[in-house]
């Protein structure tokens, strides 16, 4: 593959299939995808158009890249890695550079393979998986631009029986200007497996311009359980796209957590698909902002089964110039009897210069359900922080104090204790202005001189909160 | 050694609350100011903790002899000043135990503690209020009971050891059981290196807290100071027998 491919284009699209020697039914599946990216607006709601401009881009200003170019990744990642990782899967721009299973977790089949490996490979596999993507094109345009144009991506499948139990982890670190980073990431995990997920996404250097576009779709299978983390440090000339389809069978367990806190534009889209009975998934979303970073998420629960359970929280905190929309909305249909859903947003904004907006929706056709959503916009309350100051507490420190509490009600409900963890110490870096990496907690937790006075929330959020009948 | 208030004149939005307040409490003291609804007793005791939306507008206050009016209200609390709040802000995901810390650190800057230092203070001062270990797992005040709230202002104060405290309606609110237990540890607190200054509406705390000194706030004045006897003659006849009183009678109140 060349360095260049030029545009985003039909042609670039052939080029790309043909040079990773893709079958024909996913050349097929990229041209119908970018017929898809070609048709529809960036935002087809009409609830939604009038926020449509916080996550405008041009995509022309960036290049179509693909490489074949060899890092060394160990200098490459030098400072993003402790040196003994394993089962992680390590990426330079589009490049799948490295990746490394425990001798046991390959020997129990798990599979970690960069995705064009992966087709090759298992071929029947992905082409089913294709045929009924979570992440679709036909109602999403950037979905449908990833469904076109990826240049990387994981195939990552735990077989039926498998508990991996340490997780497993994606790095990707960004290190060139003028790139195009298009990644569709499929992860299947099998009946009665669990999955750990940890994703990360740096930027090397703060002046690299890039766009970077991501499909991921998870495949819970009956009983399963997985948690996935993902955490979003790109540079500040960074375009950022996420489209997330989570599906889950019956008795399926996921909980997913994304942590934003770079790029200059950042737009995500999380689906959670509830469509086996039972299946139980917790969403959180946690962001905040400066300068003048634009934020646009769109999250919707779908119940489309009996006995279903969703919830997703969103929290952030908006200083400087920047924005966030907010978009969730929850739907059950009226075959998902006996299901909960719940839906919050909750902004704190620093500066009257921030802005953040929420629109939160129901759409239910079944009354034997319980549904709520909440959401607000406030400002740091004057009163807690002339309280805490009344204390001896200095302004700044008080202020800190607020704003990282403010988090804390959805931080508390992380699952994963290196999730919940690693997201504190990376939204006190940004409090800070500093430039963190999840790696750095290591050392910064060896000088610490206790441990976090942790206040875990327990609360039921089905009972605390009106009830839609 | 004294908290001292000259001739103070506060503004809230423009409009003058308090109009000429002369007030001192020296160490060792228990003052009580007292009064009617909407005296200004609680306009004092923001406006010495230098609450922004309280403007003073003439007048000064003095903590052993140094203005502090240009103070923050965080620089007013390492001199030594402490306010029990009436009503104590909840702040949500600030655990009672890190706030505590973070209190105490300050107030004790010099002396560094450890925190096996600190949690063994924090432990005593738990016992004598009758207070569980679980606060310090729960959000600042989040979901308090009103004794729960009040209490933990008298843990914080318990804490900082401030030179001189002022309560503002610390009894109200509480049934009889949970003001006894908060007016034995204002008692335990009182002592020759501290003054207090105890604002309250009504009477029935006076039971168990004696001042020594009793003063009557009406219309942003402090119309009448005496001794403890003030307080008895409050009880018997209420206020209207203090000259310039024109307001509602509250005596009554038990």
């Amino acid at each position: 593959m060349s360095e260049l491919l030029g545009d985003f284009s039909e042609s670039s699209i052939k080029e790309v299939s043909t040079s990773l020697k893709e079958p024909e039914w996913l050349l097929r599946f990229r041209l119908k995808s970018f017929e898809y990216f070609l048709s529809l607006p960036p935002e087809t709601n009409p609830l939604y158009t009038k926020y449509a401009y916080v996550s405008q881009f041009n995509i022309p200003d960036f290049p179509y890249s693909g490489s074949g170019r060899q890092l060394d990744f160990r200098s490459t990642f030098e400072g993003y890695l402790i040196g003994n990782e394993t089962n992680i899967a390590i990426s330079a721009n589009e490049n799948v550079m490295h990746t490394e299973l425990e001798a046991d977790v390959e020997g129990r089949g798990v599979v970690v393979l960069p995705l064009s490996q992966a087709v090759s490979r298992y071929e029947s596999r992905l082409r089913e998986i294709f045929s009924r993507k979570v992440v679709r094109s036909e109602n999403e345009k950037f979905a449908a631009f990833v469904n076109a144009f990826f240049n990387t991506g994981l195939y990552i499948h735990v077989p039926d029986g498998i508990s991996l139990g340490k997780p497993l982890r994606k790095l990707r670190l960004t290190d060139r200007p003028e790139t195009s980073i298009i990644d569709q990431t499929v992860i299947e995990v099998g009946e009665d497996s669990s999955l750990v997920f940890l994703e990360e996404e740096y930027s090397k250097n703060d002046s690299d311009k890039a766009i970077h576009a991501s499909n991921l779709d998870v495949l819970g299978g009956r009983n399963s359980s997985v948690d996935i983390s993902s955490v979003h440090m790109l540079g500040p000339e960074v375009v950022s796209i996420t489209n997330r389809g989570l599906r889950l069978d019956e008795g399926c367990r996921i909980t997913d957590s994304s942590l934003y806190l770079g790029s200059s534009v950042s737009r995500a889209r999380t689906n959670f698909l509830l469509s086996g009975r039972g299946a139980f998934a917790e969403g959180f979303e946690i962001f905040f902002t400066d300068g003048k970073q634009r934020y646009d998420f769109e999250t919707n629960l779908l119940h489309h089964s009996q006995d279903t359970t969703g919830s997703t929280h969103a929290r952030g905190v908006l200083r400087g110039e920047s924005q966030s929309i907010y978009k969730g909305m929850i739907k059950i249909v009226e075959t998902a009897k006996n299901s909960r859903s719940y839906l919050a947003h909750h902004a704190m904004i620093l500066e009257r210069t921030a802005k953040s907006d929420a629109i939160p929706g129901l759409e239910i056709d079944t009354n034997e359900v319980k549904a709520t959503h909440s959401a607000s916009v406030a400002q740091l309350d004057e009163e807690q922080l002339f309280y805490l100051m009344s204390r001896g507490i200095e302004q700044e420190e008080a202020r800190k104090m607020i704003v990282l509490g403010f988090f804390e009600p959805v931080l508390s409900r992380i699952p994963v204790e290196e999730t919940r963890e690693g997201t504190r110490f990376m939204i006190e870096g940004k409090w800070h202005r500093e430039k963190r990496r999840l790696v750095d907690r290591i050392s910064v937790l060896g000088f610490a001189e206790e441990a976090r006075h942790e206040v875990r929330q327990k609360e039921d959020i089905f009972e605390r909160h009106y009830k839609y009948r | 050694m004294s908290l001292e208030v000259r001739e103070l004149h506060v503004a809230v939005e423009g409009k003058e609350i308090l109009r000429g307040v002369n007030l001192k409490v020296g160490k060792g003291e228990v003052h009580a100011l007292m009064g009617p609804n909407g005296s200004g007793k609680s306009t004092l005791a923001y406006t010495l903790m230098g609450h922004p939306k309280y403007q003073v507008t003439s007048g000064d206050i003095l903590v052993d002899g140094e203005s502090i009016l240009t103070l923050t209200p965080d620089k007013r609390a390492r001199k030594g000043l402490f306010l029990a709040f009436q009503y104590p802000v909840s702040v949500q995901g600030v655990s009672m135990f890190s706030f505590l810390r973070a209190a105490y650190n300050s107030a004790h800057a010099q002396s560094q503690p450890t925190i096996f230092e600190f949690k063994e203070k924090l432990n005593e001062k738990l016992k004598m209020l009758g207070m569980g270990e679980e606060i310090l797992n729960r959000y600042l005040n989040e979901g308090f009971s009103g004794g729960e709230k009040k209490r933990a202002e008298i843990l914080q104060m318990a804490l900082i050891e401030p030179k001189y405290a002022v309560l503002d309606e610390t009894d109200s609110g509480l049934d009889i059981d949970a003001l006894r237990i908060v007016a034995e540890g204002i008692n335990k607190l009182s002592g020759p290196e501290r003054g207090i200054l105890l604002i309250t509406h009504y009477q029935r705390i006076l039971r168990y807290v004696k001042p020594q000194f009793v003063h009557v706030m009406y219309e942003g004045k402090i119309i009448e100071s005496g001794g403890e006897e003030l307080s008895r003659l409050l009880e018997e006849k209420g206020y209207s027998w203090i000259k310039g009183y024109k307001g509602e009678e509250v005596s009554a109140e038990v």
